[in-house]
């Protein structure tokens, strides 16, 4: 019986250290590159998210082999001479939540200051997102822009009309209590 | 008995609680769901140089190639090194899905007519899963050459040929590709006596990336013992890709004349040691003419 009673202990306390973790393994990132001669726009569903809720710590990854676009050419090229995502297979972001009320219903605008590394290149970032807490699930939703130059992505001369030098990201997660 | 038992499950317990403690580290969440990640871009263009690589046109890709191999180097200045005439061929590539491909073409060579099917059936996966893609590759030739009036009698069905191929293929680097390619070969009419009917190749290439728009790319096919002698020797190709970003410019050197499987794995006749060899090139241009997804 006692052996029984700290076992229940044990899973309980276990719960509630993960009590304050929400997390998704499906999070959605578009982005689009706009230029006078064409726009070209990818996504991914398969961005992981975390956000620990007791210290305010967020990330975010997302496997650069993940996005696809409507062409299989340009999935290549952004793979093979942008991304380089053979070197450098993934995106994080990692950073604190500032300005959110954990108990605060309906919409709240934050700012999460942190580390956006794509590329092998990491940059300070401070991004302005919404959070929406609804029991067990949080949704951060973002905008935010990416200059290719920031991230030692290099894009040749006779292709500067097609691609946009800042890309707008948008970004989607519907983060559960784990 | 019982209290092992317990032992036992407060120790697991204790281990998987352990566990979920030392997850201090938000970062550690990405690395429990790594999944296996297809390999994508092993070679550039759907062919190494003659012999088919494993990449297929994208989904709703047509891929049009157009390709030329000019006459013998050794042949100097009168013929400016054989770019005085040239041999060409053209071919439709289409990609019904990401991992099959369906083709026609034609060569001024023999005057042949190509249908192709090609089909990646196990991807290269990195983290898990296989090692190797594997592609097959079936194409069927139709020799349109006029028959000789030698008064020998002829059908339709003696100007057909067939190739069946693998390519087993992996990325090995970023920077090198490597495959290896088996195929064989099936004539349903030879030139002579001399000739087998069915020839097997055992072939490799690789592809080496100079940096991200331009590799270095080789291929050789040796073929394997046949029942009677011919003529025929091993093809052996060396060459460049130049991407540009809608087009793949390949431009190589090789022994082999003749751009479709029949011609180069069981027909060379031109060897390396004697210089007889062609400057040629292969232009890739894709099109999106159906929808990806």
């Amino acid at each position: 019986m006692k052996q029984f009673l700290f076992l229940f202990t044990l899973c309980f306390s276990v719960t509630v250290v993960q009590a304050q973790r929400f997390s998704t393994r499906d999070a959605r990132i578009e982005f689009l590159s706009e230029t006078p001669v064409e726009d070209i726009q990818a996504e991914s569903n398969e961005a992981s998210a975390i956000f620990d809720m007791s210290n305010g710590q967020m990330a975010f990854q997302v496997p650069i082999l993940s996005f696809h676009f409507p062409k299989a050419l340009m999935e290549e090229h952004f793979n093979e001479n942008y991304m380089e995502s053979a070197r450098y297979p993934k995106a994080t972001f990692r950073g604190v939540v500032e300005g959110l009320d954990p108990n605060k219903e309906g919409e709240q605008f934050v700012t999460v200051k942190g580390t956006l590394e794509m590329h092998g290149v990491s940059k300070e970032r401070t991004i302005q997102g919404t959070m929406v807490r609804d029991g067990d699930w949080w949704m951060v939703e973002s905008q935010f822009e990416v200059a290719c130059e920031d991230h030692a992505i290099d894009i040749p001369k006779v292709v500067t009309e097609n691609i946009a030098e800042i890309i707008g990201v948008t970004l989607r997660a519907e983060l559960e209590l784990k | 008995m019982k209290r092992t038992i317990c032992g036992l499950a407060t120790g697991l317990f204790l281990g998987f609680g352990g566990g979920l403690f030392a997850q201090d580290d938000l970062m550690d969440f990405f690395d429990d769901g790594a999944e296996p990640a297809v390999v994508t871009a092993v070679f550039k263009a759907g062919r190494i140089i003659n012999v088919q690589s494993p990449e297929t046109s994208g989904k709703g890709e047509m891929n049009f190639i157009i390709a030329h191999r000019f006459g013998r180097i050794s042949d100097g200045w009168y013929d400016l090194f054989g770019l005085d005439n040239a041999q060409m061929r053209m071919g439709l590539d289409y990609g019904v899905t990401d991992q099959l491909q369906v083709g026609v073409a034609r060569s001024g060579f023999g005057k042949t007519l190509e249908a192709s099917a090609k089909w990646r059936f196990v991807e290269q996966q990195e983290g898990g899963g296989s090692p190797v893609s594997l592609t097959g590759y079936s194409v069927l030739m139709r020799d349109g050459l006029r028959f000789p009036e030698d008064g020998i009698q002829r059908k339709g069905v003696h100007r057909m040929s067939y190739v069946h191929q693998l390519v087993v293929a992996r990325k090995c680097s970023p920077d090198l590709s490597l495959a290896l390619i088996p195929s064989l070969v099936h004539r349903n009419l030879v030139g002579n006596v001399e000739q087998a009917n069915d020839v097997g190749t055992i072939g490799a290439g690789f592809r080496y990336k100079l940096n991200n728009r331009l590799s270095v790319n080789g291929e050789y096919h040796y073929l394997l013992p046949r029942p009677v002698e011919d003529n025929f020797v091993n093809s052996l190709s060396l060459g460049l890709d130049i991407e540009t970003g809608g087009h793949v410019f390949q431009l190589h050197i090789t022994n082999s004349r003749g751009m479709f499987e029949r011609a180069f794995l069981a027909e060379t006749t031109s060897s390396w040691q004697d210089g007889d060899l062609y400057f040629g090139f292969n232009i890739n241009r894709v099109f999106q003419v159906g929808k990806r997804r």
